[in-house]
């Protein structure tokens, strides 16, 4: 959990309404990323009911694959879709190899949790394997920071929000509108009465774990963007900040994971701002653990899962 | 070549008598804590500072620094990490779903890593502790030697612990977990709250755990956060679900064939290009070997069974010697 | 608060439990007084689980106050509950499937003396005369209720019957003062149910105080000393079996009709939507 580039952004010198309005600012960029793969995740919960525990490691994949195209020397932007579907790719494969026996059985979620850290072990490992365990930087620069009102904000940051809210726009015009939206939304309100009604389950499964591979995929370049480096453990430390978010919002409830993951990116950012930088990590598990402890149903709380 | 097999034998047997602590918490009880080996650190930690004395190089420090023999030290550090472990219990003792309560004991373990890791007066934060003397103090014994020394220290207390293990599960003690793990809500109809024999069985195991850390300390001689990241306590669960947890056989066997058998298997692999791909394809190994077990043998190798522990004969070794001396 | 009498064993005053919104019971009072099978009886969806579960301390309740033997037990958890003195079987026999069932029985007699972890490691003589004991008695109550041949094996092995002939024998280890029994006799063959009879009212004969849920009238006839009949979350009417029965609202809370009524009246059985009956 390095302090990254922000570190460099702080004065000490400023009055302290503006230090907390550019932590804020960098609370915004952490956010769109964290809702990304905030997102994802409770996608895949609602649908399958376990929490994946190598969603950190499809981020860094998602980046890897992006870093190694762009190297190539094509578009960043392309080179960002080709690491989505690569992502989405490894999201359906490791559903259908690893998680679905599982399910098919019925097994405790523990069990899923565990098989889960497997998954991940083999995923992380593996990138350490194919790209080493040397941190990379993605060549491209994509400009200095600059401000923007009380915000002092990279053009990656910018970027990266951006594309969080056009994605989260697409992904809700998706839910709502289209015939798979409805599907997906039945599915995870009750699979069994989904499937009564005709709806194939395990296809509508399958489809979201592409999506949340996509979504992934872009969140884990957003997060080398912010934090400038890439290596095989990138991915995985992010992986509780978004636990974080998808908690408070409510396990598998896609829109609560969006406020969640403001409301994360946010307090981790500002609290980063007045506390030892190198604590950022443990303020996330700790939000883990008190959310889980006291107010497992998230902050916005209604019944039912879907909006 | 001696040498290599007395530190094959040492680490397996200190890595065994981790296992079995988390046996007695996950396999027999069904406590799930993804932070054990939090608590081999904390029994490191303080077997060290209670015994090496007070720093004397300039920029390395860490707390207490008092001079107690090293079996105190040991004691001690099992203590320190069985309360550690009581506390963390109380806290989530509120019934959590078991995932999430994994979660929550992965977040407890980050955080005292992180909080050792940067807090540099506790335990000399990141450069960790070295220089730990042998338990031999300053008698002059060659590495071999002293290896062979702490095969027979680790062994003896590996066995008393594997005894321990099974004279707990042979009891009413052991129904009684057996039961909580199999329908709480039986046990709780019958006036049996559930926390009470938890409670017994975390920090039993914690304890084991910390004397582990102690021993390996005094072994390895050092110790950062690097030696107890998260994921160690994940390989160890690894190692009691494919050795088949439940029962101290499986542990042992969990033990030595994924933690040790790999570790020392991948002497043998050839490395490719990059560095660190030894430990990376250790941990493939690992993390594929618990999915295909989970899927297809989720009970272990060494399968649990119910050991019928209850015979109307009076029993132990008195008693057999007694026995054969009528007969005889 | 003062209790009416004091053979009044439990005493259940306006509880209340609502699921959510709707009351699953309501307004609920009545007692039970020592000695005495009472039974428990209504339509599907009355309440009578509902209340057990409150009873027996895993369901707290809204409103209301329950008192076993004069001392306030609403709320408490089911362990405390189960060390006053209460047991009960559930309306789908729980058990240890993977232990054997003499360990099942054993288990639920209190006051274990080897169940404490220090005696377990280093004074294992200590309790080695209390397991004999209590193993013997064990057997002795499983023969009893004809389970003698089942002793050793796996509790998950034992067929439906036999799995509440076993519920039964592990309540009475417990050495109750009152046992709750949810419908010991459903899904049972015939002859089963009449031991289980049989054997309820020879437990009550050693002081032991029944509440027990069923369907079936003719077993309801031959252990029930009276009914208390629930409907709707309500306690309707209360009396001995023939009376109750012969009632107009308790007929209606059936299902009501005229034919009904001669249904009931020939061959004693209750007309009972959907339930299990034996």
């Amino acid at each position: 959990m390095q302090p990254g580039h922000r570190a460099r952004l702080q004065d000490p010198a400023a009055p302290a309404i503006n230090q907390f309005l550019l932590a804020v600012g960098f609370g915004l960029a952490t956010a769109s990323v964290v809702a990304l793969a905030a997102v994802a995740v409770s996608l895949q919960v609602s649908v399958t009911n376990f929490i994946n525990f190598a969603y950190g490691d499809f981020m860094t994949f998602g980046a890897y694959i992006a870093w190694t195209v762009a190297q190539r020397g094509v578009n960043f932007f392309v080179a960002i879709a080709i690491g989505g579907v690569a992502t989405g790719l490894l999201g359906v494969i490791a559903n259908i190899l690893v998680f679905r026996p599982f399910m098919r059985r019925r097994v405790r979620p523990v069990t899923l949790l565990i098989v889960g850290v497997g998954l991940s072990f083999i995923v992380q490992n593996g990138i350490t394997v194919i790209w080493g365990a040397e941190p990379v930087r993605f060549q491209q620069t994509l400009g200095d920071a600059m401000h923007l009102g009380p915000f002092l904000l990279t053009p990656g940051d910018l970027l990266m929000i951006g594309a969080s809210i056009a994605l989260l726009v697409l992904l809700h015009m998706m839910l709502t509108y289209t015939k798979f939206g409805k599907a997906l939304r039945a599915t995870s309100n009750n699979a069994d009465l989904a499937e009564a009604c005709g709806i194939d389950s395990e296809r509508v499964i399958s489809i979201t774990w592409f999506i949340a591979g996509i979504l992934t995929a872009v969140a884990g370049v957003g997060l080398v963007l912010q934090e400038s480096t890439l290596d095989p453990t990138t991915g995985f430390t992010e992986l509780f900040v978004i636990f974080g978010a998808v908690i408070l919002g409510g396990i598998g409830r896609p829109y609560g994971a969006m406020l969640g993951a403001l409301v994360v990116g946010i307090l981790t950012e500002v609290s980063g701002a007045y506390v030892n930088a190198a604590y950022k990590g443990s303020i996330a598990f700790g939000v883990v653990i008190l959310l889980l402890l006291f107010r497992p149903q998230g902050i916005f709380t209604t019944a039912g899962k879907m909006g | 070549m001696l040498y290599f097999i007395t530190d094959l034998l040492v680490l397996g047997c200190i890595n065994s008598i981790m296992v079995v602590g988390l046996n007695l918490q996950y396999g027999y009880t069904g406590l799930l804590n993804f932070a054990f080996y939090t608590y081999v650190a904390i029994g490191a930690y303080i077997a060290a500072v209670t015994t090496i004395g007070p720093s004397t190089v300039t920029g390395v420090t860490w707390v207490l620094g008092w001079t107690l023999p090293w079996w105190v030290g040991i004691i001690l550090g099992g203590i320190a990490a069985s309360l550690l472990g009581a506390l963390v219990f109380a806290f989530t003792v509120r019934r959590l779903r078991s995932d999430y309560l994994a979660i929550v004991t992965v977040s407890v373990a980050f955080i005292f890593w992180n909080a050792i890791n940067t807090y540099i007066p506790l335990f000399d934060g990141g450069t960790g502790l070295f220089n730990v003397p042998y338990i031999t103090g300053n008698a002059a014994i060659s590495s071999e030697q002293y290896s062979g020394i702490m095969v027979l220290l680790s062994a003896a207390i590996l066995a008393l612990f594997v005894w321990t293990s099974r004279r707990l599960f042979r009891s009413p003690f052991g129904r009684l977990l057996r039961a909580t793990r199999e329908d709480e809500v039986v046990t709780n109809a019958f006036g049996r709250p559930s926390w009470q024999p938890q409670l017994w069985v975390f920090m039993i195991g914690c304890f084991m755990a910390g004397v582990a850390g102690g021993l390996f300390i005094f072994y390895i001689t050092a110790w950062s956060p690097y030696a107890f990241l998260p994921l160690e306590s994940f390989i160890l669960l690894a190692a009691l679900i494919v050795g088949g947890s439940g029962n101290y056989w499986g542990s042992l066997l969990g033990a030595f064939v994924l933690i040790e058998g790999l570790a020392e298997l991948s002497r043998f692999i050839p490395s490719f290009g990059n560095g660190a791909d030894v430990g990376a394809i250790r941990a493939i190994i690992i993390g594929a070997v618990l999915i295909v077990v989970l899927r297809y043998r989720p009970e272990g190798l060494i399968p649990e069974r119910w050991l019928h522990w209850y015979s109307e004969a009076p029993s132990g070794l008195g008693a057999r010697i007694r026995a054969i001396g009528r007969s005889g | 608060m003062t209790v009416a009498a004091e053979d009044t064993v439990l005493d259940i005053r306006d509880l209340g439990y609502a699921y959510g919104g709707s009351w699953a019971v309501k307004d609920c009072s009545f007692t039970v007084e020592r000695g005495q099978v009472t039974g428990l009886i209504g339509p599907n969806g009355a309440g009578k689980s509902t209340l057990i579960e409150m009873l027996s301390g895993t369901l707290t309740p809204r409103v209301g106050s329950i008192h076993f033997n004069g001392r306030d037990i609403t709320g408490a958890s089911p362990a405390r509950i189960a060390r006053l003195g209460i047991a009960r079987t559930f309306q789908t026999p729980r058990m240890l499937a993977r232990l054997p069932v003499i360990e099942n029985v054993v288990l639920a007699a209190p006051n274990q003396i080897g169940e404490n972890p220090l005696r377990a490691l280093f004074w294992q003589r200590s309790f080695r005369v209390q397991e004999a004991a209590l193993r013997a008695e064990a057997r002795g109550l499983l023969e009893w209720l004809g389970l003698q041949d089942h002793v050793e094996q796996l509790a998950g092995n034992l067929s439906g019957g036999q799995r509440r002939l076993m519920e039964i024998a592990r309540a009475l280890m417990a050495h109750p003062k009152l046992m709750l029994l949810d419908e010991p006799t459903a899904g049972v063959f015939p002859e089963t149910g009449r031991l289980i009879a049989t054997r309820v009212r020879e437990i009550v004969g050693q002081g032991v105080t029944v509440l027990l849920i069923a369907h079936n009238m003719g077993f309801l006839s031959a252990v029930a000393d009276d009914v208390v009949v629930m409907a709707e979350g309500k306690v309707l009417t209360r009396g001995p079996l023939d009376v109750v029965r012969e009632h107009e609202d308790v007929i209606a809370a059936y299902l009501g009709s005229a034919s009904t009524k001669k249904m009931m009246a020939s061959t004693g059985a209750a007309p009972d939507p959907g339930g299990a009956s034996g």
